[in-house]
């Protein structure tokens, strides 16, 4: 292991500290504050990983993770980006996508292979013949993905989620970024700042150059990282990476826990009034040939391996490279003791005098309008050729490390992904934001800013800006904050070489997918002339580093190529996330959310199977039997108790009450009585059924109704929906939940009824359809009502929700001498299917209407006042016989039941099974079948296609309904 | 193979003054009807007007599933066409369209799934395409990272497995049917926008284009997501169409780990791993109609809590991109084909929902038919406009649709 530095003042790690870790199952020490790709590097490794396509070795480049070079295995968890990723102790580190490993791959043959491979070649080849696709196709996937995950992986660590507000959210806690929270934070808001780095200070934060006389920058970040955090109204999020920005300034993003946090990473929503976005640059990469060969690197690689990480990159260094920041890294290194024998700066003139200086004073050759145009060595850099930017004359050196940087790129992905456009500057070579959305502002280096003041003030009027959205910040502060930045440097000028005068074979546009610039040639060539079109037809931008490398330089390149007059070309389109982001932390802490009945507890106890339906979950079964035999016999033959309790109910009152309920049930309810229950219907326009249940009037004006359970979310949106015009005084409030149901139903449901309430419950003075309201124990009220859903004697009772159990209790305990039992939904579902009672969804589908159930008797046509919503469709299907039509069957030969959803066949499909079961009441097997309007005659023979039946049908005959007690004694008893 | 290349589709050309056949939209259908309109009818006076570029839309952001399990024999025979035609295509267009036959599983979570599924088999079944109602145990052999615990939200009870489904790789079948169909002489005008339709008698006599006016006598919009505002901009005829944005994502590329299409009603999720090792997922249609491709955090979340539940494995790979498209939505979920129908020379193949990638190959050849005939082929009979008037509305969603305040 390498000597590290420990005396400078800029570092994050502490020598003394090692910290072991496995890579390539040997052990090795890194050192605390160590990503852990420093801790490779100080540990002498340079390649990192192979390349997707063609297998070629890749290094440290870049530090920020915008490749995918140094992706690797840790701790059985794929494509973890090593620079960003803090080294702890036990670390398990492997390398991805090689045949043997990153330093002898089996497979790096492939990149001698490209010219095999141009873009897009996987289209034309490999289908001729047909046969051999599929095989190739294995092979495919075989080579393609990079990292490695087993299907029953257990992810370890603990995910949360935040979800926080503030005023302004300042995204980017560099310089600007802390400058605008300040500013904001001054005016009295909330701030947030999101920092993808674990520290404050941007890229002041590494350097020790001069900020002003006696003071560095890195001096100059400590003081502003201190006034923000003392700064009370100002929260700071660091190691938190930006990941989406929506409508509304939704700004979301994912911070890595801390050894002190109790998450290993946690997703974080914040709704912030206003945004400050201040993400600063990355290095637009030079392009040349081998331009990704292990040791070449950005120049922010190379200066915070050292500064940052105590780290000298190598031992010689040629720097090729396109701003100041090159030359100050140059100049930092050198004074660190690498050697530098030549800097090619493709710039002519411009460069800082006071940095040029500071190169020449060192003796460091530095050649302007220079480039490089080639890495050589196999593995690593050992040598540079580089070349005059028109090419013509050329050298070459020694060394193990090449810094080469076109120049900057903006981080405008905050921008773009909440729609800004960006649009081509020529000072800059930037694409700049344009248009940017409502409260919106963009800060600091990614305007093109260079001046460390230019920086921060653009922050700070940022700030103010944002505090003005906010109503807490004058006119006059702005007035005051622009005018301190027209006295300040603007942007600087940014250099525009795209290519080093090369072929460009193995000149990587994009690292993760292996594209050259021949490749984007090629496919300019083919017709693909958009960079959007380039990126899917190269894959330049696709890979798991998505845009970060070829972001800039594509649109750049495309324009070049196709002469294009001026830079009109768009960059491709950023998508969120941002930053890659695990599945695990987007998806937190996991909520599971289902309703659940006041009955749910004891349902549970009393052996309930339960099952989601809709937004609830219910008993479905009582046993394992889930034909429910005993459950259905139990409700013919003596009592049971259903929790009823998930159906939608109503009030409805005002004095147009009974205009609404006109409007969407089919039934005329101006006639019904105070004290009897009505069963009625509502459809949609097309006539098609959306909901059942029953309306009762309570009094004047005010009526009580209940709808299905699917349907009891919508309902007062429908009503709203379809009286909007109308003006109506009414009020409608929704009961669900307030209310309980009880459904009490069997030959001894009277029996066991009277025991508990003091009403007349006989069948004169509770008759069947008719409803009560009364009070159990002079307290608890209740809503009951005598139905036949089951078809036996039944009452419904519905209980406030607090009372449910008392009731429920109750009523158990009045018929424990009768054996009174649980019954499930499934029960249910049989008895009211030995009834042809129907249930929405499942003897209709959405196309279903009123009059193919055999609903049609609630239709009122004589209806006056108000329109109903689906009667006129209703009138025009009225003649229509090729509808499918409700019927009832039986199976032949006392034959078995066909299973739900067969088909009902003939040379085509003429209709399906809704509900069929063998039936214990009746002793045969019965059901109900949606079937074409001709086949719903009575004695219509009906052959049944079941799933796997391999042909063989099986026959029953469409039958009068109900099939159990057909004159409806029972329920009436 | 590795000569220097052509434009796939041709130079860029001027826009004539006439064609024969001018189809509005770049994207699968309209080219698929291009290719077909020129192979099978020789008819090759014919411009494709698209604003963008070809693939633009629905053709280049679906997430390329392939399948022929829908629930009503209407749809069963065009969509079994449709998947026996990749082969076909890849052959006939010398493309590799890289059709992976992987087979679909959908997954059932309460006996009331089963059920409803089993009548889709049946209906598979019945019209000779393969698909089988498998328990859950089964579910897991074929895909092993599948959870089938009982304690996540919606257990699994089992799967409705349809083999012969998979996945097509999107682009190239746009690339594909651009270069066959501009090979056999059909012009493809991308940054071409259309502005109007120019009718007399009842007849169509023009495109308008920002290019200039296209004298034709036969026009298809077939535009995706935007077609119904088109048709009501061009000819004043409003459709049932709700508009909707449809989210879809993909995460770094993996080594094999899928390899079926897994799917979920319940989670409102699928997934699938592409051939470069992606794990592409999506499903969710924003519950508003717009015209927007924005995405939304709710939506990746969303993703993410469902597939940490049914594929807990894939906990640890990280999503990259996500993206929105356009999926316009009839009340039954089932297509607008219809020609000649109030408009003498106009057609439209529209409401695709998120169906259009899947019907393309089919539909294409059958409208081709249609314009070249100027009579409607049974298999398109039951998806005219006029269904809605009569209120005879397609059985391809059992359950009511809900995504306007409406239905």
């Amino acid at each position: 292991m390498m000597n590290r530095f420990n005396h400078l003042p800029t570092l994050k790690i502490d020598v003394s500290d090692k910290i072991p870790f496995t890579y390539k199952g040997k052990t090795y020490y890194g050192t605390k504050g160590d990503t852990i790709a420093t801790a490779l590097y100080a540990n002498g490794v340079r390649i990192y990983a192979r390349s997707l396509k063609y297998h070629r070795p890749r290094g440290l480049y870049s530090m920020d993770g915008e490749c995918s070079n140094t992706m690797m295995e840790v701790n059985g968890i794929p494509n973890v980006r090593t620079e960003t990723t803090a080294l702890k102790p036990g670390m398990v580190v492997k390398e991805q996508n090689v045949k043997g490993s990153a330093e002898n791959d089996l497979m790096g043959f492939i990149d001698k292979m490209d010219w095999a491979m141009p873009a897009g070649f996987y289209y034309d080849t490999m289908h001729k013949p047909a046969k051999i696709w599929p095989v190739a196709m294995k092979q495919i996937r075989k080579a393609a993905g990079i990292g490695k995950l087993a299907p029953d992986h257990h992810m370890p660590g603990k995910y949360d989620e935040i979800f926080p507000s503030c005023d302004v959210c300042v995204i980017g806690g560099g310089p600007a970024g802390m400058k605008a929270a300040l500013a904001a934070a001054q005016k009295g808001l909330r701030v947030s700042i999101m920092e993808a780095r674990p520290w404050l200070g941007g890229h002041f934060e590494y350097r020790s150059s001069e900020y002003i006389s006696r003071q560095t920058h890195h001096e100059r970040a400590v003081q502003l990282a201190k006034e923000v955090e003392k700064t009370e109204n100002i929260r700071v999020f660091t190691h938190t990476a930006n990941v989406g920005v929506y409508n509304n300034n939704l700004i979301t993003g994912f911070q890595v826990g801390k050894e002190s946090d109790s998450f290993t990473e946690r997703y974080i929503e914040i709704r912030a009034n206003s945004v400050v976005v201040a993400t600063g640059c990355i290095e637009r990469p030079l392009l040349f040939e081998n331009n990704e060969r292990p040791g070449v690197m950005q120049a922010g690689c190379a200066l915070r391996l050292a500064n940052t990480y105590g780290i000298l990159p190598g031992k010689i260094a040629v720097f090729s490279i396109g701003h100041d920041l090159g030359l100050e890294t140059a100049v930092a290194l050198h004074d660190l003791g690498l050697s530098i024998p030549v800097i090619a700066d493709i710039r002519e003139d411009g460069q800082d005098p006071a940095m040029l200086k500071a190169v020449l004073d060192r003796k460091i050759t530095i050649l302007k309008g220079w480039v490089a145009t080639e890495a050589h060595g196999g593995k690593q850099v050992k040598k540079v050729t580089i070349k005059s930017v028109d090419g013509t004359i050329s050298k070459t050196f020694d060394c193990d490390v090449l810094v080469a940087s076109a120049g900057f790129t903006p981080l405008t992905g905050p921008l773009v992904v909440n729609q800004a456009k960006l649009t081509y500057d020529n000072h800059t070579n930037f694409f700049l934001p344009t248009d940017l959305p409502k409260k919106m502002y963009a800060a600091g280096r990614l305007l093109g800013f260079e001046n460390a003041k230019s920086i921060e003030a653009s922050g700070h009027l940022a700030g103010l800006k944002a505090a003005y959205d906010c109503e807490n910040c004058s006119i006059a502060d702005l007035g005051e904050a622009k005018k301190a930045m027209e006295n300040l440097p603007g942007p600087a000028r940014g250099t525009k070489l795209v290519t080093a005068p090369v072929k460009g074979r193995k000149t990587f546009i994009c690292f993760d997918e292996d594209t050259s610039i021949k490749n984007i040639k090629q496919s300019i060539d083919k017709g693909f002339d958009v960079p959007e079109l380039i990126k899917r037809f190269s894959g330049a931008g696709l890979g798991p580093g998505q845009g970060g490398i070829p972001g800039h330089n594509l649109p750049l390149f495309a324009a070049k190529y196709q002469a294009l007059p001026d830079i009109k070309i768009k960059p491709t389109t950023v998508r969120a996330p941002l930053v890659p982001t695990l599945i695990a932390t987007y998806a937190g802490t996991n909520h599971t959310m289902f309703k659940r009945t006041p009955m749910d507890e004891m349902q549970r106890k009393d052996g309930g199977i339960f099952r989601n339906i809709g937004v609830w979950q219910r008993a479905r079964y009582f046993s394992k039997d889930f034909t429910c035999k005993k459950e259905i016999e139990n409700v013919r033959t003596n009592v049971g108790m259903l929790d009823g309790s998930t159906l939608g109910k109503f009030r409805i009152h005002g004095p147009d009450a009974l205009n609404a309920l006109q409007r969407v049930y089919v039934s005329d309810l101006s006639k019904i009585k105070e004290g009897r229950v009505k069963y009625t219907a509502m459809c949609n326009d097309d006539g098609c059924v959306i909901d059942d249940g029953v309306v009762i009037k309570r009094g004047e004006n005010d009526y009580y109704f209940s709808t299905s359970t699917g349907r009891a979310g919508q309902t007062i949106e429908w009503i709203r929906y379809h009286t909007r015009y109308d003006n109506w005084n009414f009020a409608v409030i929704n009961l669900t939940d307030a209310m309980g149901v009880i459904n009490l139903s069997g030959p001894n449901a009277r029996k066991v009824l009277e025991k508990v309430v003091d009403i007349d419950v006989s069948n004169e003075g509770f008759g069947f359809s008719e409803y009560k309201e009364f009070k159990i124990s002079d307290t608890i009220p209740v809503r009951a009502m005598r139905l036949g859903f089951v078809g036996e004697l039944s009452y419904e009772l519905h209980v406030p929700s607090s009372y449910m159990k008392s009731v429920w209790l109750m009523l158990k305990e009045a018929g424990r001498e009768f054996k009174i039992q649980n019954f499930g939904v499934e029960a249910q579902n049989v008895l009211r299917m030995e009834k042809c009672h129907i249930i929405l969804g499942q003897e209709s589908e959405q196309r279903t209407n009123l009059l193919d159930i055999g609903l049609g008797f609630l239709w009122s046509r004589k209806k006056t006042g108000c329109k109903t919503v689906g009667v006129a469709a209703l009138a025009q299907a009225e003649k229509d016989n090729t509808r499918l039509k409700l019927v009832g069957f039986k199976m032949e030969n006392n034959g078995r039941a066909p299973k739900d959803g067969s088909l009902i066949v003939d040379d085509r499909v003429r209709g399906y099974v809704c509900t069929a079961r063998n039936s214990f009441s009746l002793n045969e097997a019965v059901g109900m079948a949606l079937v074409e309007g001709d086949m719903s005659k009575i004695g219509t023979r009906l052959a049944f296609y079941e799933d796997e039946c391999k042909g063989e049908l099986i026959y029953g005959t469409v039958v009068q309904t109900p099939f159990y007690d057909p004159d409806g004694k029972r329920m009436k008893m | 193979m590795f000569s220097k290349s052509k434009p796939m589709w041709g130079k860029k050309t001027k826009l004539k003054s006439s064609y024969d056949v001018v189809l509005i939209g770049g994207g699968l259908h309209s080219l698929a009807t291009a290719y077909y309109l020129a192979k099978e009818h020789g008819i090759t006076d014919v411009a494709i007007i698209e604003k963008n570029y070809i693939g633009y839309g629905g053709a280049g952001r679906n997430t390329a599933i392939v399948r022929a399990n829908q629930r009503t024999q209407y749809n069963v025979p065009l969509y079994k066409e449709a998947l026996d035609l990749w082969p076909v295509l890849t052959k006939e267009l010398d493309y590799n369209l890289m059709f992976n036959n992987c087979g679909n599983l959908n997954l059932m979570h309460s006996e009331a799934a089963m059920n409803a599924a089993r009548m889709t088999i049946a209906t598979a079944q019945f019209h000779g395409v393969e698909s089988h109602l498998i328990d859950a145990r089964e579910a897991k052999e074929l895909v092993p990272a599948l959870n089938i615990s009982e304690d996540i939200t919606f257990p699994i009870h089992g799967a409705m497995f349809h083999p012969p489904g998979g996945v097509v790789r999107h682009d190239a079948v746009v690339w594909g049917l651009a270069k066959g169909a501009a090979k056999m002489g059909v012009e493809i005008h991308q940054q071409t926008e259309a502005t109007g339709i120019n009718t007399k008698n009842g007849k169509v006599t023009a495109v308008v284009t920002d290019r200039g006016v296209i004298n034709t006598k036969q026009v298809l919009i077939s535009a995706g997501g935007y077609s119904a505002a088109l048709i009501h901009g061009f000819l004043g005829i409003k459709l049932p169409i709700s508009v909707l944005t449809i989210q879809a994502m993909v995460t770094q590329p993996l080594k094999p780990i899928l390899n079926h299409v897994v799917s979920s009603g319940a989670y409102h999720c699928y997934a699938n791993q592409t051939l470069k090792g992606e794990i592409a997922t999506g499903a969710h249609m924003d519950q508003w109609p717009n015209y927007t491709t924005l995405t939304t955090a709710h939506y990746i979340k969303h993703q993410a809590e469902a597939l940490s539940e049914f594929l807990p494995a894939l906990r640890g790979v990280r999503f990259m991109r996500i993206w929105g498209g356009l999926a316009d939505m009839t009340p039954d979920m089932a297509p607008i084909m219809d020609g000649n129908d109030q408009v003498e020379g106009f057609f439209m193949d529209c409401g695709w929902g998120y169906f259009g990638f899947k019907s393309c190959s089919a539909v294409g050849r059958h409208m081709a038919s249609f314009m070249a005939t100027n009579t409607c082929p049974d298999i398109l009979k039951p998806f005219a406009l006029k269904r809605y008037q009569e209120h005879k509305l397609m059985g391809e969603t059992a359950a009511l649709v809900s995504y306007t305040p409406d239905n």
